[in-house]
């Protein structure tokens, strides 16, 4: 029943998406509510999000693959089909954000390796790469000692691309909001939360219900996200605090702009309430953690507000001027400091976010991601 | 008897500095802008200049004047600020862009190539001055009536819009999704102005002389006498980016 409504909603939202598409090809960047000032939205925010849950999930099929946890056995390879299907996503959103989608591969072979944008790149590609190669190994040939080697190096390299995430907005000293030197360390705890909260959803409303470790798994999971959950608020707040006690201008602009400005309602009711608030009182009580619906529901409140976090990392950065007067300077399309997404983008992302979903429920089916040891 | 001052307009004599700079290196040429605050009247002469020299769409700024107000009814003053880009000697912009399309060109002028940008807009991010915009493919005469044909309305309204510019001293054309659409567009010191001896736009039509320019490297020139001066700043100086584009308090 859940699954068909998941299904459905995918549908409709990749039918949403289709127009969304076609007039992002059709008229460029015309449409959207970006600008020249707001220059990066809720396309960059998505794929932020999408690659947190795509290395996230790389760390967490390391569980079962390279650390051999047995409470995780049988989880490794929807954890990486997961990841794949949130990497496509990432780089779908990031791709259609190109004034140039078509010299992409400019990147790769004309590239700037000093850019972390071009080391982001080429580093997605390889744990691209790596996701595909490991997924067909667990599939095909679970014994290999190439799948060991690979979930190896892609730890490695997924933990290098969170960071490089972090870094990419980090190195801009021109955003005051952005530029933490410990954004490249924040990152991939973001991650690692991302995917943990992924696979709770994805044990707990898709996964088999007469597997006989789920419970445990539920409630290992639930308290690995709650833990991730805590740490992460805990840098949010040493990142708010400091920014609103050192007192420079457009750090405090921002922060206030998430606190008790335009974005208020996204902090407060989607962050804090939905995808903190909520989540960390259920999933702290073993019978409700261990039950797959609740465990599962709360995951997918707990993406929900590291999505908006997401956006709530990226907009505030943007939408305070580098020179005060630069609001009334010179007025036109997109330039403003204002930023709420246009319909266009929201459903590109909807768009995305169906194709990823009806992407991830036709691969575990056709696939049986669910391995045999998840049942034993 | 009244007496007559001669006095030769700055105009002229930043022409001369530009001709004997144009006969060195390009290497050798330092070029700076210097904008003497004292002087701006806040007129927008330059910003409409840059704009019509570039052939710049709705959206796409490479010189606008920031204005602030001080003080209360009566005592109230106003304070111009024109902001072009600052060709920064370390300029945050070029690093980040994963495909070396913006660069210092051997003059020192931060330049972008269009046929190289992928639109990422990282380079706005890292800007500190909001200098760069992004050309999103807008035209002014876009949504107007299209009325007969050769006469008036859209069609010939807009051959100006679909005409060429000639930044950076190419023949640009700018129609369906081909670059610069889709680019990311900045000041330039007008390159392709300086290549015929000629001084940006934005220059030669300030009213009150408040912009001037030319080649720091030459002694002789007006700007290096201006930036010698005490009262000269930079802006955002803290970051070290060490921009081109002096300011006289």
């Amino acid at each position: 029943m859940l699954k068909k409504f998941t299904y459905t909603f995918g549908g409709l939202a990749l039918l949403i998406g289709l127009w969304g598409f076609y007039d992002r090809l059709a008229t460029g960047h015309e449409n959207a509510a970006y600008g020249s000032y707001v220059v990066w939205g809720l396309w960059v925010a998505m794929y932020l999000f999408f690659a947190g849950c795509a290395a996230g999930g790389f760390m967490i099929a390391t569980l079962e693959y390279l650390f051999n946890i047995q409470i995780f056995k049988g989880t490794g390879k929807i954890a990486l089909w997961a990841a794949l299907v949130s990497l496509g996503a990432a780089l779908l959103s990031i791709w259609l954000d190109l004034g140039h989608m078509e010299r992409v591969w400019k990147v790769y072979l004309q590239g700037n390796p000093s850019s972390v944008m071009f080391q982001m790149v080429w580093g997605y590609t390889l744990l691209g790469l790596i996701l595909l190669v490991s997924l067909i190994l667990a599939i095909r040939k679970p014994e290999s000692q190439w799948l060991k080697i690979g979930m190896g190096i892609g730890l490695g390299v997924s933990l290098f691309v969170s960071g490089a995430v972090g870094a990419l907005l980090g190195v801009n000293a021109a955003r005051p909001f952005w530029h933490i030197g410990l954004f490249p360390v924040q990152f991939p705890v973001f991650s690692l939360a991302s995917g943990v909260a992924m696979l709770l959803t994805i044990l707990g409303l898709f996964g088999p219900k007469q597997d006989p470790n789920r419970p445990q798994q539920l409630w290992v999971l639930s308290i690995a996200s709650v833990v991730l959950l805590i740490v992460k608020l805990y840098f949010m707040w040493a990142d708010y605090s400091q920014s609103v006690y050192g007192g420079v201008s457009m750090n405090v602009a921002a922060v206030n702009q998430v606190l008790y400005g335009r974005y208020w309602w996204a902090f407060w009711i989607l962050q804090i309430l939905v995808g903190s608030f909520i989540p960390l009182i259920v999933l702290t009580q073993p019978k409700l953690a261990k039950h797959n619906g609740w465990a599962g529901w709360m995951g997918l409140l707990m993406l929900v507000g590291y999505a908006v976090a997401r956006g709530l990392i990226i907009f505030p950065g943007l939408t305070v001027p580098e020179l005060q007067q630069l609001t009334a300077a010179f007025s036109g399309p997109h330039l403003s400091f204002d930023y709420f997404p246009s319909l266009m983008e929201w459903a590109v992302t909807l768009g995305t976010i169906g194709l990823a979903i009806l992407g991830f429920l036709l691969g575990s089916d056709l696939l049986s991601l669910y391995s045999k040891n998840s049942e034993a | 008897m009244l007496e007559v001052i001669e006095k030769q307009d700055v105009l002229v004599r930043m022409h001369e500095d530009l001709q004997r700079a144009l006969k060195k290196k390009p290497e050798e040429r330092r070029w700076v802008m210097v904008i003497d605050l004292r002087k701006c009247v806040g007129c927008h002469a330059c910003t409409i200049a840059c704009i019509a020299e570039n052939k710049l769409p709705p959206g796409v700024v490479y010189r606008p004047v920031l204005s602030e107000e001080f003080g209360t009814y009566p005592l109230v003053t106003m304070k111009f600020l024109p902001r072009p880009c600052m060709q920064c000697d370390q300029p945050p912009c070029v690093p980040v862009c994963p495909v070396n399309a913006t660069y210092k060109n051997e003059e020192g002028v931060v330049i972008v190539d269009y046929d190289q940008c992928i639109g990422c807009r990282s380079c706005i991010t890292a800007c500190p001055y909001a200098a760069r915009t992004f050309d999103f493919g807008r035209t002014y005469t876009q949504g107007t009536p299209d009325g007969m044909p050769f006469l008036f309305g859209q069609t010939n309204a807009d051959d100006y819009e679909r005409n060429a510019n000639v930044e950076y001293g190419e023949n640009i054309v700018r129609e369906g999704e081909k670059s610069p659409i889709g680019n990311v567009r900045k000041c330039h010191f007008c390159l392709h102005r300086l290549a015929e001896g000629l001084l940006p736009a934005c220059t030669t039509t300030c009213i009150g002389r408040a912009t001037l320019f030319g080649d720091a490297n030459d002694p002789e020139s007006l700007v290096s006498e201006m930036i010698a001066h005490p009262n000269v700043m930079r802006l955002k100086e803290d970051l070290g980016t060490e921009p081109r584009v002096y300011y006289l308090l």
